[in-house]
């Protein structure tokens, strides 16, 4: 596969302590597009070795808006369904530039390692010394290590190594969309996590017409009213959620992007540091990276502060576990309990319609309506364009936003990018493959 | 004229390095791009915006604007992060000369329009 792509599947056998590389044939993509669609495709092909599949969207890391977002295959050791969950801020963006399209990880390991790509390169690493580590120290420790604070991580923390249910699998220091327990599933392999970096060159087919074609999609989105707006308050006070603004607001330092999106959809809370300050802190942790709107909500449900609830934020991503499992399952009230309770979370927390997709979304638009009636088609669009968005490598939060990134400017720039024939039918086909 | 950064306005997408290095290269990369979003200190939430003119490097912080002459900024470690180093080989901004449809790409495609022409 010659554009918008590397051109390579890397499959990794834990058993066996073996890398190897396949190619990624034009057809494939002909038939199943990319992102989901293909991880899945993947997933099924090594299903024996319970493989958990990595990959980008046919989309991710280029013009296109938002096109930032990668994403994790796997089946979820808590529903026993096979999950997609996004990855997101700068992570999905690196895989791909690290020289992979896909990454499957199959089988488990005698002992701890982790996995570092870099550059087309793939190695099988011993994680003697960061196994037992959590999440922020082994992140930091890998970075040292390789003397790169660019370096993306995706790690499991204690959580994770533990076995707990709702084990995350967090990116970089910060918690994931991660609702499945894939970081159990990580700890089961004995896999404390994946570590990329690369400075590769994606080919475009037709590069002028694509990038035109960006940059008037770009100018659509940018009429939109949240174009004046930022961070994760603004988009709960749309969802019915506004005391969350005032609540929040004293601890708010800024908001940042994922990749190339419009809308900044994480918001830094500093919790040891004036949240006015412009300079560099001087403290090396002063608070914590939030992009898990329900899982903010939750801790302000429970009657915490704002500060505490940072602070118990920030505890779960160390941790590795999935905040809103906690706020939904631990039944505690006070930071002290819930910084106790992470390794009693058990129960089930609701994964919504056919349970393949993160609740870490919304299940239902944002700032815009979408022309939607009634709760079924609103379920319906939702996962369609989760698939979609999953498919194409689209930032999942912003594709409930912007009513200008279509299904029919997706394959059109997928067309222009790649110079296959990608059409409706096609999509509809993945789709419907996806959603069974 | 020249690029002027708002660095409190910008929310640190990359989307004015992807294009940069794209006018560049042709492909998508961000091999070349003479402006790059500084984000090696996630930890501290401290970022901003570099950009590599003919003979200066400007850094944009948060808490204001810093202009280093090149070749009498010895010291790479007193830059914003890491990344002032390979900037210092790339070329520097050429105000996108030769992308008649478009004029400087980091202005068009900036989503937050913290990046203007002086
Ligand atoms: S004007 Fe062009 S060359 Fe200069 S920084 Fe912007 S994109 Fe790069
Ligand atoms: S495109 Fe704009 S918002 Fe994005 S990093 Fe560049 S200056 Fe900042």
């Amino acid at each position: 596969m010659e554009y918008l792509s590397t051109d390579k599947i890397l499959v990794i056998d834990l058993n066996a302590g073996q890398v190897e590389e396949d190619e990624l044939d034009e057809s494939l993509v002909e038939e199943k597009i990319g992102g989901i669609g293909i991880t899945r495709y993947l997933y099924d092909k090594y299903r024996q070795d319970d493989p958990i599949v990595i990959g980008t969207g046919l989309l991710t890391g280029t013009t296109y808006p938002a096109s930032a977002s990668g994403q994790i295959t796997a089946k979820s050791p808590v529903t026993g369904k096979v999950c997609h969950c996004p990855v997101i801020y700068k992570l999905g963006v690196e895989i791909k530039y690290s020289g992979y399209d896909y990454i499957v990880v199959k089988g488990r390991s005698e002992s701890p390692v982790y996995l570092w790509i870099h550059d087309g390169v793939a190695d099988i690493s011993d994680a003697a010394d960061i196994w037992g580590k959590n999440v922020w120290e082994a992140t930091d420790e890998l970075r040292t290590f390789v003397g790169d604070d660019l370096l993306q991580t995706m790690m499991i923390g204690p959580a994770g190594e533990n076995g707990s249910d709702y084990a995350q699998v967090c990116f970089n220091h910060w918690s994931s969309p991660d609702r499945f327990g894939f970081g159990k599933l990580f700890g089961a392999k004995n896999l404390k996590g994946l570590a990329f970096r690369g400075m590769g060159l994606i080919e475009i087919a037709e590069p002028e017409d694509y990038v035109e074609q960006s940059l008037e999609i770009l100018k659509q989105v940018k009429e939109n009213d949240f174009i004046q707006k930022k961070g994760l308050a603004q988009i709960l006070s749309a969802l019915g959620e506004e005391d969350v603004v005032e609540w929040i607001q004293p601890v708010t330092h800024r908001h940042s992007a994922d990749y190339f999106t419009p809308y900044a959809t994480n918001t830094y809370l500093f919790l040891d540091e004036e949240s006015g300050l412009l300079e560099e802190s001087k403290k090396e942790e002063p608070g914590v990276l939030v992009s898990d709107i329900y899982a903010l909500l939750g801790f302000k449900k429970a009657g915490l502060s704002a500060v505490d609830a940072g602070r118990a934020l920030k505890a779960c991503a160390k941790y590795g576990i999935d905040p809103f499992a906690v706020t939904q399952l631990s039944g505690k009230t006070t930071l002290d309990e819930i910084k106790d309770c992470f390794d009693s979370i058990k129960g089930e927390i609701e994964i919504p319609g056919k349970g393949l997709f993160t609740p870490w979304c919304p299940t239902g638009p944002i700032f815009n309506d979408f022309d939607l009636a009634g709760e079924d088609e609103t379920l319906a669009w939702w996962e369609r364009r989760q698939a979609v968005s999953m498919i194409f490598g689209i930032q999942p939060l912003f594709s409930l936003m912007c009513p200008e990134l279509t299904e029919e400017n997706m394959l059109e720039l997928a067309s222009l990018g790649t110079d296959l024939e990608l059409t409706q039918e096609i999509l509809d086909a993945v789709i419907d493959d996806i959603l069974g | 004229m020249g690029i002027k950064i708002n660095a409190l306005k910008c929310t640190n997408c990359m989307a004015c390095e992807m294009v940069c290095s794209y006018h560049r290269d042709d492909g998508f990369a961000f091999l070349s791009a003479c402006i790059v979003s500084y984000r090696a200190k996630e930890k501290k939430d401290y970022f901003g915006m570099m950009l590599k003119e003919e003979d200066v490097l400007v850094v944009a912080r948060p808490e204001g604007l810093e202009i280093n002459k090149i070749g009498e900024e010895a010291d790479p470690d007193k830059e914003a992060d890491a990344s002032a180093k390979p900037m210092l080989l790339r070329e520097g901004c050429d105000l996108c000369e030769d992308m008649d449809d478009y004029g400087p790409m980091c202005v068009a495609f900036c989503p937050v329009d913290a990046i203007t022409l002086d």
